[in-house]
């Protein structure tokens, strides 16, 4: 460590460059720490919330989102295998005046003392024991009785579908004191009052000492009936993690990619430094620093600006964790996990991890001038003055064909499967996109310096020759806006082709209808019965209308369930945005799959297959397939008269329904609304709903833009970053270029257009390898994480305006980095030495 | 006498509001028990129990007591609910095993709603169950069966002769208003058999037993702060029941006594006759309540002395039925002379029996 | 002491150093003259290590260097030879203490055991009072005495000066030609001084003269 000063003193001295280096690491693993500490604080919230409803149960019994029959519940009580069983009744419910809802668990109190204790609820008074039994008792949460601003004791009318139940707050959950939306109440009570006779949703079993879960689980499965399935409590956690990993992964992607900009960043500042510092490698070589020393030394000088980069970006990333969550919630928006209050933890681990890619991506950018000036021999170096000439060797050599070969492989790269469900394919190949492009970009300086006019202001022509003379300055800044600029443009295609193809899928899914009408609480069983459907039907006014029942199928454990949609389809299903030919045969019940379900199960058109309805397998032929956005696990649509005949279930879920001539929509909305309790029914209208769709889906993708931004920032930093260092290094050509005769500004301009030469080359090559990106994104990204595909859609006027942005920014940049040299008696600088 | 029921009697007086529709079957005096059928269920009627208790001897020579209890509550909640999952019946139980080589109970509870197979009960004959615990009656026999974590117990009991109707033909008054009784018969003398497991061993077991069945509608009087018990096997083939209702200041509010003879002759003992002075106390260091572990009872013209097998043979229901009692197994002696072996029961002596 | 013996040297087949042979006694200070392009700089490189002849031999004292490795002519660099270049090569982001300091550390030693040395010969250059400026605040004769502190800190056998003062105007030049034979005398190291001035290499105790014929008195 003697020699830290003669190192990491010079550091100091490059305040600009080392700067802009941290910066961009700082950014760059900020972005990373934050996306993976967001998502980790709602995994472990979300996992949390499973694991404190499944108790100590060793295993659940699930069934579609109907529930199943309560004599699943007697039949394996009674096994064997079983120590102790409680059913539960899960129903999502509202409160007149509350926008959130409120999760009813329908528990038997005794079986909950064995398998869930933390659920078991506490009347208040405590004499009346048998109050956990009473109908009208309902035991809220500590928190969930602040958000409802009720107290033990006080009358609690709860809604459900159309029912609004009259209950009285008979207590409190110790155990749950923090949820703030649970609610229990005894299952009896439950099936009476929110009409689920028969049925429950859910059994938590515990099971008999000695037996291993899964041998339990393959016996207990086999003697349910279909469409129920028995899974490990962790399975869900497991589905959880799986549906929101795609999506983590892809954000984690581009933070990567932040911080492998910030890596480029690091390499130019570092090349730039080691060019400027040649002669003093040399004088250090020639009194006695060995080779491997000098090396080792300026890899520290990279990985220290690193490390410095990864502690603020750890710092930083938690903080950006903790707005994220404040702001966007668990799922940055995205929906994974709705409803959950994640808390940020401190993870030493992934912190460590993150700090650790700092010092590599330092190390990293640091390894090649490090390596070139190791190797220069001291006794040229120690003579020339001129220090010019490494820059060339360094990234002026254009190594066109390594280049060609890499974007080969990335072409080859997108016809890899996914590997345990995430595209490393579609990863590995942007990669290379991104690498192959660097490499190719010397090429591309020379190629358009060759066809920049020898005409003009002297600045022009002087600019214009250096780009064409020395290309490796301007490579090296360019690397960086390329990177940025790849990654920024890439990320604008991929969503705007996400958001015209949702758009027009909405157009498409939604049943051609002036309003809808359906349950207020449509994520739980609530439903308009055959008798309300009579009546909405009857209402005057209303010209058609077509009902739809939402369910859901459990087709493998371990899988999340599927959602099943049934709803009136044409027999060649045209109004669906159908995305392969259709295939029917006749006689056959058809269904259509989502592309989810092709990827996800294997499904193909043709295809007969049995699915579980009503307790029973029906046979069923796979007739087409269509795009869905909505439903990443699978969603099976089949018509509602179909479904009626296999399941016998009359029960729809919501109505789209189209106006009789002369009727005006707000009142049909009223009469309809009145048809059940207040506040039962809900009317949307098509617009309202594509509105809304869009308004969540650029929710979803806001920190993508944040992303980009960063991706900017981090390329003009790099061009100031470059400049800045060869501004310092050309103090004496500037000093010259002044004894000539050229003033200030012309100077000024002259580095004003060199950045905009150089940014402008790493524009042209960004937006070629961003729109190939974007292109991998959207084929081989998005298929095989999300299973759904798009159209492209090119933003081309953002683009030419970021573009064109983006140039004017880095001349900008040039400059203002340019000045502090432009500043300084440049008429003294020529006389002195380097 | 086990007012234990009692305790969801009080239970269901704490909201008289909504079970004020359900009309529960009234004690009546004067009615006559009908056997097999009043071995069954009674549901009309909102508490029932059956309680087992007795010395066994095991194989290895060790001489433990066992006790089963099953309670039926009628909760008056749910009479008109069409859910399988209406919880108008509920079936409690309580099992404990006395271990001098222990030195306290073996203690398990169980407790579930009537329904799905997994808790019920039979009318026409005693079956009582919840889970794979069973009390259940053929031919005049009796199987218990229990599983605990800690022990678990197959015993089979057979009585000696019809059962022995406590208070007025089976008419148990409790207080001096005829408000407060129940029906009651107990059967004494039971000879019993089979396997007792415990700390992974099985092993045979043979011994004697009590059995005490009882239904009631009526709440406790308001007075009592809780009772006294004793259910005794006599070595010469008699058997001794009796109890007290105590007040809070430990003075009787009630008490009442049966006394089966070798010959087989049964005298019913008034409350002047029956006599409880409270001997050493033991006090428990989970609760910290104090029980008189040892009693002097004077019944008619005898006076016996009780002394425990262990000290300690405190049970804590709180969980199921909500309260702290003293059950465990006596020896009786007479003049110093051991008499015989039953069950002494305690409760209120933490707090007012009841809940909370 | 130094011997070179029939030392050669080529450059794409073009020879620059033809059977080059010289010895120079232990306190010895000799000047080479010649002029530019006679492959004085490729003499003073593979004297120094940073080159290797294609033939001939190069030993100081007993060491025999001229078939080393890279590492083994760095480590013999660093402990046995000193320089003083024409260009200063002085830290400017190290002290001007820390800059004469700047062998030792390469040795491992630092801190004040290294500062005790670095002062006395700063003392000895005539820049004892300005050990904590930095180098932009000296003027060009000045940094070149730091240089020379410099180069005998670590106590070398030999100090090897290339054109010391090419970048110094001659009032300059002539103070630190005479403090550099001055303070090798007083180290009792040898010295070659390289330079195409006659005046400058007449500080030294002998002078030799290279031309394209070799190297000759």
């Amino acid at each position: 460590m003697t020699l830290a000063p003669v190192f990491l003193g010079s550091l100091g001295r490059r305040r600009a460059a080392t700067l802009f280096s941290f910066v961009a690491i700082v950014l760059g693993v900020a972005l990373g720490m934050a996306v993976q500490a967001v998502h980790q604080a709602a995994l472990s919230e979300f996992a949390r919330g499973l694991r404190f409803m499944a108790g100590e149960a060793d295993l659940q019994v699930v069934g579609p989102r109907g529930g199943f029959a309560d004599g699943v519940y007697a039949m394996l009580a009674a096994r064997p295998e079983v120590a102790a069983a409680s059913p539960v009744i899960e129903i999502e419910a509202r409160v007149d005046g509350h926008p959130d809802s409120l999760k009813v668990l329908g528990i038997d109190v005794f079986a909950l003392a064995q398998v869930e204790p933390q659920l078991m609820p506490m009347a208040v008074p405590a004499t009346d024991r048998l109050a956990p039994l009473r109908e009208d008792a309902i035991f809220l949460s500590a928190a969930a009785q602040t958000a409802f601003a009720v107290k033990a004791g006080d009358r609690f009318a709860v809604q459900m579908g159309n029912q609004v139940v009259p209950l009285r707050v008979a207590g409190d959950l110790p155990g749950a004191a923090d949820d703030r939306s649970l609610a229990v109440m005894d299952i009896a009570a439950v099936q009476k009052y929110f009409a689920s006779a028969g049925r429950i949703s859910r059994i938590d079993l515990r099971l008999a000492e000695g037996l291993t879960v899964e041998a339990a689980r393959v016996a207990l499965q086999n003697l349910v009936p279909s469409g129920v399935l028995i899974e490990a409590p962790a399975a869900a956690e497991d589905q959880a993690a799986n549906l929101s990993r795609a999506y983590r992964v892809n954000l984690t992607m581009l933070a990567a990619m932040a911080l492998l900009t910030g890596g480029f960043l690091v390499f130019s500042a570092q090349a730039l430094s080691v060019v400027r510092r040649r002669s003093e490698f040399a004088f250090l070589r020639a009194i006695g620093l060995a080779r491997r020393r000098l090396f080792t030394w300026l890899i520290a000088e990279g990985a220290l600006v690193g490390l410095a980069g990864g502690l603020t970006g750890a710092v930083l990333g938690h903080g950006l964790a903790w707005l994220m969550l404040a702001l966007l919630g668990g799922d940055l928006g995205a929906g994974y996990f709705s409803g959950l209050k994640p808390q940020l933890e401190f993870q030493p681990e992934t912190t460590a991890i993150y700090v650790l890619l700092g010092v590599l991506a330092g190390a990293a950018g640091a390894w090649l001038p490090a390596h070139e000036a190791a190797t220069v021999a001291p006794a040229q170096a120690l003579k020339a003055g001129d220090s010019g000439v490494l820059a060339g060797q360094l990234a002026g050599r254009g190594r066109p064909w390594r280049g060609v070969a890499l974007l080969l492989v990335a072409l080859a790269a997108c016809a890899l499967p996914p590997l345990n469900g995430l595209p490393v394919g579609g990863y590995l190949a942007v990669a290379l996109l991104l690498a192959g492009s660097v490499l190719l970009l010397p090429a591309a300086a020379s190629r358009l310096a060759a066809l920049l006019p020898r005409r003009g202001p002297v600045p022009a022509r002087l600019a214009a020759a250096r780009l064409g003379a020395a290309p490796g300055h301007a490579v090296i800044a360019a690397a960086g806006v390329l990177t940025s600029v790849a990654l920024a443009a890439a990320m604008a295609i991929m969503v705007s082709s996400f958001r015209e193809s949702v758009d027009e899928w909405l157009q498409q899914i939604l049943l051609p209808a002036d309003l809808y009408l359906r349950v207020a609480t449509p994520q739980s069983s609530g439903y308009l019965d055959a008798e309300l459907q009579a009546r909405i039907a009857a209402v005057p006014g209303v010209g058609s209308v077509r009902f739809t029942r939402h369910e859901s199928l459990r087709l493998a454990a371990g899988q999340a369930p599927v959602a099943l949609i049934a709803r009136p389809v044409s027999a060649d299903a045209h109004e669906l945005p159908l995305t392969a030919s259709v295939q029917r045969t006749a006689g056959a019940t058809a269904i259509w799959i989502s592309e989810a379900m092709r990827d996800l199960y294997g499904w193909r058109p043709g295809q007969l297959v049995d699915i579980p309805l009503a307790g029973h397998m029906a046979r069923v032929q796979v007739a087409g397939i269509w795009r869905d956005y909505a439903r990443q696990t699978g969603a099976v649509l089949i018509d509602l008269g179909d479904y009626r005949r296999l399941t016998g279930d009359r029960l729809a879920n919501e109505a789209a329904i189209t106006l009789a001539p002369g009727t005006r929509v707000r009142e049909l909305a009223d009469a309809l609304t009145a048809t059940a309790a207040a506040g039962a029914l809900q009317v949307a209208y098509p617009a309202q709903i594509r509105a809304r769709t869009l308004r969540i889906f650029d929710r979803t993708f806001a920190v993508t833009y944040l992303l980009e931004a960063v991706a900017v920032i981090i390329g003009l930093a790099g061009v100031a970053a470059s400049f800045a260092a060869l501004a310092a290094a050309r103090r004496r050509e500037f000093g010259m270029l002044r004894h000539l005769g050229l003033t200030r500004r012309q100077i000024g301009w002259m580095l004003a257009q060199e950045g905009a030469l150089a940014a402008g080359v790493g524009v042209l090559g960004g937006l070629l390898a961003g729109a190939a990106i974007s292109l991998v994104l959207i084929e081989v990204v998005n298929r095989q994480s999300f299973h759904w595909s798009m159209g492209l859609h090119l933003p081309m006027a953002s683009l030419v305006l970021f573009a064109l942005g983006m140039t004017a920014l880095a001349a900008l940049a040039a400059v203002l980095a340019g000045r502090q040299a432009m500043r300084q008696d440049a008429v003294l600088a020529v006389r002195e030495d380097w | 006498m086990r007012r234990r029921a009692f305790c969801f009697a009080l239970a269901a007086l704490a909201t008289f509001g909504d079970a004020a529709a359900v009309e529960f079957a009234r004690v009546r005096r004067g009615l006559k028990l009908r056997f097999p059928f009043d071995h069954g269920a009674h549901p009309d009627y909102r508490n029932e129990w059956w309680y087992a208790t007795g010395w066994l001897d095991l194989a290895d020579s060790q001489r433990i007591g066992f006790q089963s209890t099953f309670f039926r509550v009628r909760t008056g909640i749910g009479e008109k609910n069409a859910s399988a999952f209406a919880p108008r019946q509920l079936i409690l139980a309580h099992a404990a095993i006395a271990d001098p080589r222990v030195g306290a109970l073996r203690v398990d509870q169980r407790a579930a709603r009537v329904g799905f197979g997994r808790a019920g009960y039979a009318s026409g004959r005693t079956n009582v169950w919840i889970g794979d615990w069973h009390l259940d009656q053929r031919d005049d026999r009796y199987r218990v069966d229990v599983r605990a974590d800690k022990f678990a117990y197959a015993l089979t009991l057979v009585p000696d002769g019809p059962p022995l109707l406590n208070g007025l033909a089976g008419f148990s008054a409790k207080a001096a208003d005829a408000v407060h009784a129940s029906y009651y018969y107990s059967r004494p003398q039971l000879k019993v058999s089979g396997s007792v497991t415990l700390a992974s061993r099985t092993q045979a077991a043979s011994g004697l037993a009590w059995l005490d069945h009882e239904w009631s509608s009526a709440p406790l009087p308001e007075a009592a702060q809780g009772w006294d018990w004793i259910g005794i096997n006599l070595d010469d083939g008699g058997a001794l029941m009796a109890f007290r209702l105590r007040r809070a200041d430990g003075t009787a509010l009630w008490s009442a006594a049966t006394w089966r003879e070798a010959a087989g002759k049964v005298r019913i003992l008034s409350p002047n006759d029956v006599v409880f002075e409270p001997g050493r106390q033991w006090r428990s260091p989970r609760t910290g309540i104090a029980f008189p572990v040892e009693w002097d009872i004077r019944v008619g013209t005898r006076s016996v002395h009780l002394q425990p097998l262990i000290d300690d043979q405190e049970l804590d229901s709180r969980h199921t039925t909500g309260s702290v009692y003293w059950e465990g197994a006596v020896t009786v002696s007479e003049d110093r002379r051991e008499i015989g072996r039953g069950y002494l029961e305690m409760t209120g002596y933490g707090e007012r029996i009841g809940f909370g | 002491m130094l011997s070179i013996e029939n030392l050669s040297r080529q450059f794409n087949g073009r020879r620059v150093l033809n059977d080059i042979s010289l010895s120079l006694q232990n306190g010895e200070y000799l000047a080479i003259v010649g002029e530019s392009g006679v492959g004085k700089s490729t003499l003073l490189n593979l004297i120094a290590g940073l080159d290797t002849p294609d033939g001939g031999r190069l030993r100081l004292d007993a060491d025999d260097y001229a078939r080393l490795d890279d590492d083994a002519l760095t480590h013999l660099r660093r402990n046995k030879l000193g320089f003083v270049f024409q260009a200063f090569h002085i830290l400017p982001h190290l002290t001007v203490l820390q800059n004469v300091a700047l062998p030792l550390w390469l040795l491992g030693t630092a801190g004040a055991a290294a500062d005790a040395p670095a002062q006395q010969l700063l003392d000895a250059v005539g820049l004892g009072d300005r050990g904590a400026s930095w180098p932009r605040e000296l003027s060009g004769g000045e940094m070149q005495r730091v240089a020379i502190a410099r180069t005998l800190v670590h106590r070398p056998r030999l100090v090897l000066a290339d054109e010391p003062t090419g970048n110094l105007d001659p009032a300059n030049a002539a103070k630190v030609l005479s403090l550099l034979a001055e303070r090798i005398h007083a180290a009792n190291a040898m010295g070659i001084l390289v330079t195409h001035s006659r005046e400058a290499a007449a500080t030294a105790d002998r002078i030799l003269y290279l031309t394209a014929d070799g190297l000759g008195a």
